[in-house]
């Protein structure tokens, strides 16, 4: 079981990789500020990086939703299992169909599902669920989103330039956003890989101290953090390219100015979120930023049914990810054979996603960029597609 | 429930990015206007857009201190 739960926890960590390279690089991308492969690149890196920075283990598993510790409920492995069922389940579901949804919160809905089938109801502490997951769920993108909304009118403000005699437009010459894209979505970046790799750490940690394995109170061995941050590395490597469409083309399109004042607002809202005590999902604070940013420059539009969806997305994740984690954790309860049937049937799971997203990769092939966003866009195309875009923008912007 | 620290979060969140973006926003105009032809802008306005760029990289460094735990511990 142990095994078992350490193998779930890296592919969940992997998952969570390729799901948020897009918080981080869609922007860059879609403006055509780094070419799309040397953007997962720089993102594996830093978030290998970021993991091997950071490895101080939380003291819980879930962060207090559920009522874990000495007076509490214990979180046995069969929990984690099933929880990180639901969790990968989720995470593969919203990636096939492109929308960008937090790791972390399907982690949470898998948890809490798998607590109540496997424990009981009073295991879940509802109101850091509140404070924890719904709130933060509102206000992440609320204030992402109005803070690049103000960045991006500034920016547009500040650089438009017009000749004071004839008061016809000059060359605006906003390419110099492109530059400064790099560093701030790198910064994000890195941020993440600091963030997530460590709450896989945590669970494997967590899980060979409760299986005896380890000292209670160690951090976590080498080997775990190695791996953890492997895993996570490699999954951003692999991209998530369905939800960097989706961030990076499907809600708005994006200039460089525009993608530049998007990626500081996300920065900033992740550093000061997780240094002045609110915690704020990453995915919801870079999808808040880019609707705020295509609000707030003129002639662009925000695709709002494609925000719609992502927000049905974020509304599912907790109960979706939970009835998984839920029907997981009975499963597990019947005994070995459950484990068994479980591990079976979620590793078939994942593989008919994967075989599905490989179908409409194939299918989608001859169709050209015109198509609507969250369809799979292969690699080359994807490529020539930010090359002809990050053209036409540098003659736009010799026009203007 | 954590109103305090929410509000606090937003407003920073503002401050910086807000900040950082004029920084940067007046930096590419600065230069802009220094690499016009036509007219002969005077030297100090290239100094000027690069020390807004050096702020900006001040920021950069400041995240990063941020997020690496050695610094802030």
């Amino acid at each position: 079981m142990v095994a078992l739960v350490i193998a779930l926890a890296l592919f969940f960590d992997f998952t969570n990789g390729f799901h948020d390279t897009a918080n981080a690089m869609a922007t860059p991308i879609a403006t055509g500020a780094i070419k799309p492969k040397t953007a997962v690149t720089l993102a594996a890196i830093l978030n290998l990086v970021g993991a091997f920075l950071s490895t101080e283990v939380a003291k819980t598993v879930s962060g207090g939703i559920i009522r874990e510790g000495s007076d509490g409920v214990q979180i046995t492995p069969d929990i984690i299992f099933a929880g990180l069922m639901g969790a990968i389940l989720w995470n593969m579901i919203t990636w096939l169909k492109g929308l960008p949804s937090s790791s972390s919160h399907a982690l949470f809905g898998g948890l809490i599902g798998a607590a109540i089938a496997g424990i009981g109801f009073n295991s879940v502490n509802l109101e850091t669920l509140l404070q924890k997951v719904i709130l933060p769920a509102v206000f992440a993108p609320l204030i992402a989103g109005i803070v690049a909304y103000v960045c991006t009118r500034l920016a547009y403000a500040l650089t438009s330039r017009h000749d004071p005699e004839t008061g016809s437009k000059l060359t605006q010459k906003r390419g110099g956003f492109r530059t400064g894209q790099i560093f701030t979505s790198s910064l994000v970046a890195l941020a993440h890989g600091t963030n997530d790799a460590q709450k896989t750490m945590g669970i494997i940690t967590l899980v060979l101290i409760a299986a005896g394995s380890q000292r209670p109170g160690s951090g976590p061995q080498i080997w775990v953090i190695a791996s953890c941050a492997l895993a996570i590395a490699v999954g951003t490597y692999a991209g998530g390219w369905r939800i960097i469409r989706t961030m990076g083309a499907g809600l708005t399109e994006v200039k460089p100015a525009q993608g530049f004042a998007a990626e500081t607002s996300t920065a900033s809202a992740i550093l000061a979120s997780s240094h002045l005590g609110f915690a704020l999902s990453t995915t919801q604070v870079a999808s808040g930023s880019v609707i705020g940013s295509g609000m707030g420059r003129k002639g662009t539009s925000v695709r709002w049914g494609m925000v719609g969806k992502i927000a049905l997305g974020w509304l599912f994740t907790l109960p979706a990810a939970g009835i998984v984690g839920a029907l997981t954790a009975l499963l597990v309860k019947t005994g070995v054979v459950g484990v068994v049937i479980a591990a079976v049937a979620g590793t078939g799971a994942v593989l008919y996603m994967f075989l599905v997203s490989r179908k409409s990769q194939v299918g989608h092939h001859n169709a050209v960029e015109v198509e609507e966003a969250g369809q799979a866009v292969r690699f080359a195309k994807k490529k020539a597609l930010a090359r002809a875009r990050a053209k036409a923008n540098e003659s736009k912007d010799t026009q203007r | 429930m954590k109103w305090l620290e929410l509000l606090t979060v937003g407003g920073a969140t503002l401050v910086s990015a807000v900040t950082v973006v004029v920084l940067y926003s007046l930096g590419v105009r600065l230069t802009a206007i220094a690499g016009d032809q036509r007219t002969t802008a005077p030297g100090w306005l290239r100094s000027l857009a690069y020390t807004c760029f050096a702020v900006c990289s001040l920021a950069v460094l400041f995240g990063l201190y941020l997020i690496i735990p050695y610094f802030s511990g």
